[in-house]
């Protein structure tokens, strides 16, 4: 179907495949259609339709609380039955040149690893392979289950053809009760992406501030992967606070060793435990990360006093931690263009 | 045009704090305690409709905590990341209650914001209101540019190319919106879109020569305002850097 879409400050065209949502259409066709969750849930990809035959495939999604009227639909889960012609409130641009354009790629889960009681880290072996920035994040769909889900990508490589994920056990959560219910490798699933916009280049000349919670460490993974085979940390500062209720909850200690190893001590790395803190026989076992009791928001301001200087700052996990992260970073003056996170989980 | 409105009483209001409150004819308003003065602004965030009192305010500057788009709380000018400013209320404490009227869209206006008052008075001595029923055509595609043009409600929709062949080329909906600066600009006689009245809309109309007189006579205000001017043609054509 041929979509146009008007926008605050001009019109753009493409073609939507049968049953390819809007979204995702003018998206893989470098239309930079805002959107953050690509998922049904946050609202940001609403637009109004002014002709054509809009059909939404998902009802019920969550993000429809942010609708008004009839004509207001998501791009993300609605397809156009005929040509159409919509309206999206604010500017919409094309894609910057080099941008990695997102697009359908197929694949299969290679292999699932225990990493605590909830959460497990997931390999997708792809049929093609994938150009992504680190810090990016894809959108999954599994068999049997409605709906794609946002996973950011833990590893870091030019046409990587098997991405890494950590997914984290939600009772409820429609993909999460599917991969924690039954062997699952070997299944092909569907991707879409690469997306989001909290992404690392080695030329952004900055030092690095990470704040994650939980399963939200992913796309830090990657970022700090990027870094590291840059030897970015040689000529800039790194912080990295790492969020989970206890040691039990904590995973990739063993990767951060390595990362330190690798990067020296520019590259500074904590755990923030907010239940239950580390007792120095379990500290001991990992001598360069260092071990804090608190929230990762609280753990990150004390320890970062004084040192906002040329700081861009990643922000990823709950939106709790998150949305506290940010609270602290504005106190401190960082300014919100080197403030980035996706809200998509 | 708007009366006076109560919204709250000053107490309810503590220092470098706001809160936002849905009054009579359907509007919210943010109601922001910066210390020694109060202001007033849409209490909806101008990007995607989230509510600012959810936000952060630090007594200079408020944020809204969906994607991160600031605002002078002083002024109401854009800050950061926003693309757009926030239309202001003029507030009124008396007895310790708070009322608001709906500033001019001269006031409102962007392109105009921070210029000196006498300058503003001259701008505001030229503006011509014209209240345009929906569907009416402001200008055509080979138009002389004459006039700078200034939303104060309602809707606009430029279109470029003619009869069946015409595509949609932006729209401008928010209060104190410029368009048509092809007025302000040499070797720009005549208009490349076509300017349609999507709503009933207000508009407010300035000659582009007697605005660039008024400029000329006070050259720091025009030079400001010039700058203003090559940013918001420049926003037209490229992104906000992702990077």
């Amino acid at each position: 179907m041929k979509i146009q879409v008007n926008a605050r400050n001009r019109a753009h065209h493409f073609d939507t495949e049968v049953d390819e949502n809007i979204l995702y259409g003018g998206l893989s066709e470098a239309v930079d259609l805002p959107y953050e969750c690509g998922s049904g849930t946050c609202g940001t990809c609403k637009a109004k339709r002014l002709s054509g035959e809009i059909v939404d495939l998902w009802p019920e999604a969550p993000g429809r609380k942010y609708l008004k009227g009839p004509d207001e639909f998501l791009m993300c889960q609605c397809v156009a039955r005929s040509d159409a012609v919509i309206e999206v409130p604010g500017f919409v641009q094309t894609m910057e040149a080099g941008a990695c354009t997102p697009d359908f790629l197929g694949g299969r889960i290679t292999s699932i690893t225990e990493m605590t009681m909830d959460v497990v880290q997931l390999s997708i072996e792809l049929w093609e392979p994938l150009e992504f920035d680190a810090g990016q994040f894809v959108l999954i769909q599994v068999p049997g289950v409605q709906g794609f889900r946002g996973w950011s990508m833990v590893n870091y490589q030019r046409h990587c053809k098997t991405v890494e994920f950590v997914v984290k056990k939600k009772p409820g959560g429609g993909i999460s009760d599917w991969l924690f219910s039954g062997d699952r490798i070997g299944t092909e699933v569907e991707v879409f992406g690469p997306l989001g916009r909290a992404t690392f280049y080695p030329s952004l000349g900055k030092n690095i501030l990470c704040i994650a919670g939980g399963s939200g460490i992913a796309g830090m993974m990657s970022i700090l992967a990027r870094a590291a085979s840059d030897g970015y940390f040689t000529q800039y500062d790194g912080h990295v606070f790492f969020g989970v209720r206890s040691m039990k909850d904590a995973f990739f200690l063993d990767r951060f060793m390595q990362l330190r190893q690798r990067c020296g001590d520019r590259l500074q790395v904590t755990v923030a435990l907010s239940e239950t803190g580390a007792t120095p026989d379990e500290a001991a076992d990992f001598p360069l990360l260092k071990f804090e009791t608190g929230f990762v928001h609280e753990v990150a301001g004390k320890n970062m006093q004084n040192s906002y200087g040329n700081i861009r700052a990643y922000l990823a996990g709950p939106t709790p931690a998150v949305d506290a992260s940010i609270r602290m970073l504005l106190m401190a003056r960082v300014s919100t263009d080197n403030i980035r996170y996706d809200k998509f989980s | 045009m708007m009366s006076k409105i109560h919204v709250c009483r000053s107490s309810e209001i503590p220092a470098d704090g706001m809160k936002t409150f849905d009054v009579a004819g359907g509007l919210k308003i943010l109601i922001a305690n910066a210390g020694s003065n109060f202001y007033a602004y849409q209490g909806i965030c101008p990007h995607q409709e989230v509510c600012l009192g959810e936000g952060f305010f630090d007594g200079t500057v408020l944020t809204c905590h969906q994607h991160l788009w600031q605002w002078d709380i002083t002024t109401g000018a854009a800050v950061g990341l926003a693309e757009a400013p926030l239309e202001s209320y003029q507030i009124d404490v008396v007895e310790g209650e708070i009322y608001v009227v709906q500033a001019s869209a001269l006031k409102a206006a962007e392109l105009f914001a921070g210029i000196a008052d006498a300058t503003h008075d001259k701008l505001g001595d030229i503006a011509r209101r014209e209240e345009r029923p929906g569907g009416s055509i402001l200008y055509e595609i080979g138009d002389a540019t004459d006039d700078l043009y200034i939303l104060e409600s309602g809707r606009v929709d430029f279109q470029i190319g003619r009869d069946e062949r015409t595509s949609a080329a932006g729209f401008v909906l928010h209060k104190g919106e410029v368009f048509g600066w092809a007025a302000l600009l040499e070797q720009q006689p005549q208009r490349i879109a076509r300017a349609v009245c999507l709503e009933d809309s207000v508009l407010l109309r300035l000659s582009g020569e007697q605005t660039l007189k008024i400029l000329e006579a006070d050259p720091a205000t025009g030079y400001a305002v010039m700058r203003k001017l090559a940013s918001l043609i420049t926003r037209q054509l490229t992104a906000p850097t992702g990077k």
